[in-house]
């Protein structure tokens, strides 16, 4: 049993599921933006809320689990923000309609999130972890511009700025507490 | 510290489920709204395409591309089928003052 949670085919089925349930429910396109966009939004903040998650919960087994599984993680955000854009496109059905939007705010965050998000995709391999060296961190680091973009045009785009909140709050909870830990360690004395 | 922010966390992830909708609400009895489906034939003759409609806030919202091609998102009263507000991707193009 255990051996079949941590495989790592298991967690990429866990990963796909909401996908799999989206594509086999046959709404139209306008009608699947909504799960799409949430599910990247939730692994979005997942990855990035893993860190903190160690920290607060004292390098709890559970949290190093899922620091195993991050890059899968952060693959599937993109995964579902790409799927997510791709609906989009089969909505507005047209590039000059698909243009006549991009001047919006809500619409620029979301093409820009998604840029983010392919470029961490792109590199979140092995090789481009060696080939990038200490580069590779910050451009991992995309993650955070991503997360403030997908807030923004989850927030901008529609009613739902109480969903929005409510998946973000633990997230921001989170790396204030990361914040206040690091900066009480710098003002406590080093022990000799 | 800690443990104030584990529970905090637990609280946010049980009260997920639970979201408020809608911008704009109206107050009319519901003996006096006239069927969805006057109102979408309505808007259908002033050239819009509509997708789909349903109750929110009290009002009627109807999802659908005006006769300039843009997805717009409406509400209108129910009973007098005034428009009170339209909206581009969350961009206002209209707000009853």
């Amino acid at each position: 049993m255990k051996a079949i949670v941590n495989h790592r085919i298991f967690f990429w089925t866990l990963l796909a599921l909401p996908a799999v349930a989206a594509i086999l429910s046959g709404k139209d396109a306008a009608d699947q933006l909504h799960g799409t966009g949430e599910w990247s939004a939730r692994l979005l903040i997942l990855a990035l809320a893993i860190s903190p998650l160690v920290l607060v919960a004292r390098r709890a087994r559970w949290t190093l689990w899922l620091q195993q599984r991050r890059r899968y993680i952060g693959v599937a955000a993109f995964a579902y923000a790409a799927l997510h854009t791709f609906y989009y496109v089969m909505d507005m059905e047209t590039l000059p309609a698909i243009l006549s939007e991009i001047t919006i705010i809500s619409i620029w965050t979301g093409w820009l999130a998604i840029i983010a998000m392919l470029l961490m995709a792109l590199t979140s391999n092995d090789a481009s972890m060696r080939w990038l060296r200490a580069g590779w961190k910050k451009l991992q680091r995309l993650a955070y511009p991503a997360a403030i973009l997908t807030l923004a045009h989850w927030l901008l785009i529609h009613d739902g700025v109480t969903a929005a909140l409510i998946h973000f709050a633990p997230l921001a909870l989170l790396e204030a507490y990361r914040i206040a830990h690091h900066l009480n360690r710098r003002k406590t004395p080093a022990h000799a | 510290m800690r443990k104030i922010i584990m529970s905090a966390l637990a609280a946010a992830t049980i009260a997920a489920p639970a979201m408020a909708t809608g911008k704009v609400t109206c107050d009319v009895p519901e003996s006096e709204w006239q069927p969805r489906e006057a109102l979408e034939a309505q808007l259908t003759a002033e050239g819009w395409t509509v997708r789909k409609s349903k109750v929110d806030g009290g009002c009627y919202e109807v999802y659908a591309k005006d006769e300039e091609g843009r997805k717009i998102e409406a509400y209108f009263d129910p009973a007098t089928f005034e428009k009170l507000y339209v909206a581009q991707r969350g961009k206002v193009l209209f707000e009853k003052k």
